[in-house]
């Protein structure tokens, strides 16, 4: 059987890439330190494959037809989508994809009672091309991206990512395969693009987020994480950390482990990272 | 404005949609905007917030908040975007923002 070996969840704003050098020398310094970290933890972890949740910025599902989560079955993912490139300011790179597992999970959430819409090609922006240049920039870990719909409500309320999670990591745990499986969750933390609080970041939102994850208690995430209030701490953004909580239920609604976090006003965004330690 | 007050809908986010997705709508978008504006439909107030770049506007009118600076990376360039950048001070100054 399959076995998750290493979860982590990590912001992918563009101007980590894109416009590093204008951030103060302490924040890159803290920032590409906590990415490095993120990727001994993941490469510690051998992974065969990465499945991955992040947010689909309103790239490939038009307004008509939005799916809560949509799972990439493709043999092979490019990116950056053309139009993004010198924006996060990454080469185009390419990287295989897991037919087998995506389908499998589509599968095996439909059965255990969420039905995941299914693409054979979708488009990358800074979602996935910002943390695979830090954690895998050879692009040699196969990844499985699964979109889902952090900014267009109604977005699914947070016990409905968590629920997604425990099912997510169900259905992994029980494919029939013998690989090593990474999750990674990424987006946020907060930030506003497109709103009043563009060049603003909430850092006490953000140091509470990442407290509320390190308890491991999934009821009271539920009980005090609200839409309104991500809405609060940055309109356009950062509900994206609805990616968190899938990671957080498919590590086994586990105590997460804060690793990073730097405030950034000049990436226009909260950057920060957490890994989930696994019973070995 | 803001991602709750989203007009699905509006003929704006379709084309901003697509304009980013397809290299010869963005070509379009920088040649012939009216013409491009008309065929999507566009309402008088859209076409007129298009041609003034008008982010608020825009916003206002149900534009999803997250295509609002990118409206302005279609004009200004989207490279090295930095909140000095072009493109990062248009939207402030549209916004009335400052950093």
């Amino acid at each position: 059987m399959a076995e998750i070996v290493s979860v982590l969840a990590l912001a992918h704003a563009p101007g980590a890439t894109g416009w590093l050098d204008k951030a103060p020398a302490h924040e890159q310094e803290a920032l590409l330190a906590g990415y490095a970290a993120m990727a001994d933890h993941l490469w510690a972890s051998k992974p065969d494959v990465i499945v991955g949740v992040a947010n689909d910025h309103l790239l490939n599902f038009r307004m008509d037809n939005i799916p809560d989560w949509c799972v990439g079955i493709g043999d092979r993912w490019k990116g950056p989508s053309p139009w993004f490139r010198d924006w996060v300011n990454i080469a185009p790179y390419e990287v295989d994809g897991h037919r087998a597992l995506a389908r499998a999970i589509v599968q095996g959430s439909a059965q255990r009672g969420f039905g995941l819409a299914f693409a054979e090609t979708l488009e990358f922006d800074d979602n996935w091309s910002v943390p695979l240049h830090f954690l895998t920039p050879q692009h040699d870990v196969p990844l499985v991206p699964i979109h889902m719909n952090c900014v267009m409500p109604p977005v699914p309320s947070p016990a409905r990512c968590l629920a997604f999670g425990r099912v997510l990591g169900e259905v992994i745990r029980a494919w029939p395969g013998s690989e090593r499986v990474a999750v990674m969750a990424t987006g946020g933390l907060s930030h506003d693009p497109g709103g009043p609080k563009y060049f603003e970041v909430d850092e006490a939102f953000d140091r509470g987020f990442m407290d509320l994850l390190a308890t491991g208690d999934s009821e009271r995430v539920e009980r005090e994480l609200s839409i309104e209030r991500m809405v609060a701490a940055g309109d356009g953004g950062t509900v994206e950390l609805l990616a968190w909580l899938v990671a957080m239920a498919a590590a086994g609604d586990r105590p997460g482990e804060s690793v990073f976090y730097v405030p950034s006003v000049p990436l226009r965004c909260g950057m920060g990272g957490m890994i989930w330690n696994l019973p070995q | 404005m803001g991602i709750m007050q989203t007009d699905r809908t509006l003929p704006s986010n379709r084309l901003i949609f697509e304009v980013r997705r397809d290299p010869a709508l963005r070509e379009r978008f920088t040649s012939d905007l009216e013409g491009l504006m008309a065929d999507y439909g566009l309402s008088e107030p859209e076409r007129r917030a298009f041609r003034e770049i008008d982010i608020r506007a825009l916003g206002d009118m149900g534009v999803h908040p997250y295509f609002l600076p990118q409206v302005t990376r279609l004009f200004k360039g989207a490279g090295y975007n930095h909140n000095q950048s072009e493109a990062a001070q248009l939207y402030a100054r549209k916004m009335n923002i400052q950093e």
